[in-house]
């Protein structure tokens, strides 16, 4: 039957030790450079030694030793077999501030908790938006010329940018406190926003991108089903964002009751993935029933969208060390197949980026990942045969 | 009228405690260099508080990594569940996951989570409707069995009781509320904050009439025509916006408080809607000071 899943990475990846000290002029110890040395032997680094003597002699460039670090996770993600990566944003401050940095209209304000000791960066919008400069371009020239796998860009989109945000240009300054100020005015208020950070933003940032070859573009939407009354939002600002343009696009949705997003995704056409965390939802017993895998019940809805996407199944908990057996993985597959019917219609990738966890544990997930894909292929194989 | 101010709930962490937790997460620094960290950012907390004249201390909450952890991690039968998104903002809890239908607090949970402070203090615990969400365990149990043990003892002005979940619970029912309130009556005075949300409903249903001391109310989503008149209680006034990045006028505040007292709450502490962890702490210090301030205010615009 020749069955072949495709795998992928999200996005993230952790900064190791000798990229953080670096760009923050701390001065790295002998551990650090260890852990140069090792996993450029491990993964396959051609020319690791370069990096691993300029760490020992203290005077290494940051941009340099960013780049390297994009070259340790593509051959990170190509040695444990990914088909599709991504650099681990390893040349980007964080998927929200990169794009804001490159942004005109928002200014800073400071730091708020994600959770637990995890943080982000919360700009305010103050005035219009637009792109300063594309900034996606340099990062996608550079893994072109080191990755021997298929690239597939990750971008922050246009709700996210939005929600994350807090808005000082469209919402009152004053006057809302017993007002009355209702959800209709606060809709108002980020629909502005979000639809002027996709045309002026976002769809500048994919032209250029296209412009120079790429021909697969993740859309990062983790803050999408934040307000269950915006999804409609989400869905015109993917849309006023893609729309016309000739790429493969896909989105990616994370950590969120997924129920939310029917009906406001049958609009939602142009998207030919939606790449989907599942799995810190489940168990993490063995089997393929629907009682086995109650973290992907929701996945009949991808099914049954008009327009037949592609679903990017989720099968690591990203916030996790655990690593999941290949029998678990191709379990959550086998479950998958089974409720599409169509296993073309599966690809398969991590929850979300893995950044979080340590490139060890990444790694070892990674590959247990591939494992598992394999494993189901094989399944499926000897059942139609 | 008598008007007060104090800020309940979680605050902001500052860079400094960010940046160390971050370190510490990733085995760049040690326990200790976060625990000093904590000690400066709650010094400042209360320098700004008191510096704003406000009339109770609070801690911040600056070790709770949510409104549950401590208690999910000291009870029994009690543990931390899936990363869920505390209603529509970006940030996460661990919600909570019973492991028996009886979960039990066996001590306080002590210094640590609960900070001894240089005045009179008020306390922020989670109500125990928000604690028994998800869990199938009756919110009364959960007061009987968590929350009671966890002010045993307690030396504090004001038990706040954040609740960010009742308002937005369509089947919530205020009697399983109001049952629960009662099994943690005898000790501290309590008030319940109702975050981030509509009280409307709640208030014709008559939330006014729970067996708590004050009920905190998010002016920013519920009109002032929904308080009912002559408030009796304790009004916890949600007067600052806890998620916006703009720095309220002092004056709209007092205005304001002016105009509920004119509606009969004569008892009136001017309070963020929500936890203030939702700005960055130089934002959030700013709100403290102008909170003061406006308390300050209300005395000037009454004369």
């Amino acid at each position: 039957m020749g069955l072949n899943f495709l795998t992928h990475e999200i996005g993230s990846l952790a900064k190791p030790p000798w990229l953080v000290k670096t760009s923050q002029g701390r001065e790295l110890d002998p551990g650090d450079v260890e852990h140069a040395r090792t996993w450029g032997e491990k993964v396959g680094v051609e020319g690791h030694e370069e990096l691993v003597e300029s760490l020992e002699r203290g005077n290494a460039d940051p941009d340099e030793v960013a780049r390297w670090s994009s070259r340790y996770c593509v051959r990170l993600q190509e040695s444990a077999g990914l088909d599709v990566i991504w650099d681990g944003e390893q040349q980007r401050s964080e998927m929200y501030a990169w794009a804001i940095a490159h942004a005109n209209g928002f200014e800073p304000r400071g730091t708020v908790r994600s959770f637990d000791n995890k943080y982000y960066s919360k700009s305010a919008a103050v005035g219009p938006v637009s792109l300063r400069e594309p900034y996606h371009n340099e990062e996608f020239l550079f893994l072109q010329s080191v990755a021997k796998a298929r690239l597939k860009i990750p971008i922050t989109g246009a709700y996210t940018l939005a929600v994350w945000s807090y808005d000082e240009h469209h919402t009152p300054k004053e006057g809302r406190l017993g007002a009355g100020y209702g959800r209709k005015q606060e809709i108002d208020a980020r629909r502005e926003l979000t639809l002027d950070i996709a045309r002026n933003l976002i769809r500048p940032n994919l032209e250029a991108l296209i412009a120079l070859g790429a021909d697969w573009i993740q859309i990062d939407e983790p803050g999408a089903s934040t307000e269950g009354d915006e999804l409609d939002l989400f869905v015109e600002s993917f849309n006023v964002s893609v729309e016309g343009l000739d790429c493969f696009f896909s989105t990616h949705l994370c950590f969120s009751d997924y129920d939310l997003f029917f009906p406001a995704i049958e609009r939602m056409s142009g998207c030919g993935q939606y790449c989907v965390g599942f799995a810190n939802y489940d168990r993490r017993e063995l089997g393929t029933s629907g009682a086995d895998r109650p973290g992907y019940e929701v996945i009949s809805k991808f099914r049954d969208l008009p327009y037949d996407p592609i679903l990017g199944l989720g099968v690591l908990d990203i916030h996790t060390d655990f690593v999941e057996s290949p029998e678990l993985v191709r379990d959550r597959i086998l479950y998958a197949v089974d409720v599409f019917g169509d296993p073309a219609r599966i690809h398969v990738c991590p929850d979300c980026g893995l950044r979080t966890r340590s490139w060890e544990v990444a790694y070892d997930k990674l590959r247990a990942l591939v494992e598992g894909v394999h494993r189901a292929e094989e399944a499926l194989t000897r059942t139609t045969v | 009228m008598q008007v007060e101010a104090y800020v309940p709930g979680i605050c902001p962490r500052s860079e400094a405690l960010v940046q160390a937790t971050r370190d510490l997460d990733r085995g760049r620094t040690t326990q200790e260099a976060v625990d000093e960290q904590v000690e400066r950012d709650l010094a400042e907390l209360v320098s700004a508080e008191q510096a704003a004249g406000l009339d109770l201390l609070a801690d911040g909450m600056i070790r709770w990594q949510d409104h549950f952890r401590p208690l999910l991690d000291a009870a029994e039968g009690l543990e931390t569940g899936a990363l869920t998104r505390f209603l529509d903002t970006n940030t996460f809890y661990r919600a909570p996951r019973a492991t028996t239908g009886d979960p039990k607090l066996s001590a306080p949970l002590g210094e640590r989570y609960v900070a001894p402070l240089p005045g009179p203090r008020l306390v922020t615990l989670p109500s125990p409707f928000a604690l028994a969400q998800g869990t199938g365990i009756p919110p009364k149990v959960m007061a009987e069995g968590v929350l009671k043990p966890a002010m045993e003892g307690l030396d504090a002005e004001l038990v706040v009781l954040a609740e960010p979940f009742f308002v937005r619970d369509d089947g919530a029912k205020l009697e399983d509320l109001a049952d629960a309130l009662e099994a943690l009556a005898g000790g501290p005075k309590l008030a319940l904050w109702l975050e981030f949300g509509d009280a409307g409903p709640a208030l014709e249903q008559g939330a006014a009439d729970l067996p708590v001391e004050g009920l905190g109310i998010d002016f920013y989503a519920t009109h002032p025509e929904d308080l009912p008149e002559a408030f009796g209680k304790l009004l916890l006034a949600g007067v600052v916006d806890a998620r916006s990045s703009v720095p309220e006028e002092p004056r709209e505040l007092a205005a304001f408080a002016a105009r509920l007292g004119e509606r009969g709450a004569e008892r009136i502490a001017l309070v963020p809607n929500g936890d203030l962890q939702y700005v960055s702490a130089p934002i959030a210090q700013e709100k403290i000071a102008r909170l003061g301030k406006a308390k300050t205010a209300t005395t000037e615009v009454a004369a």
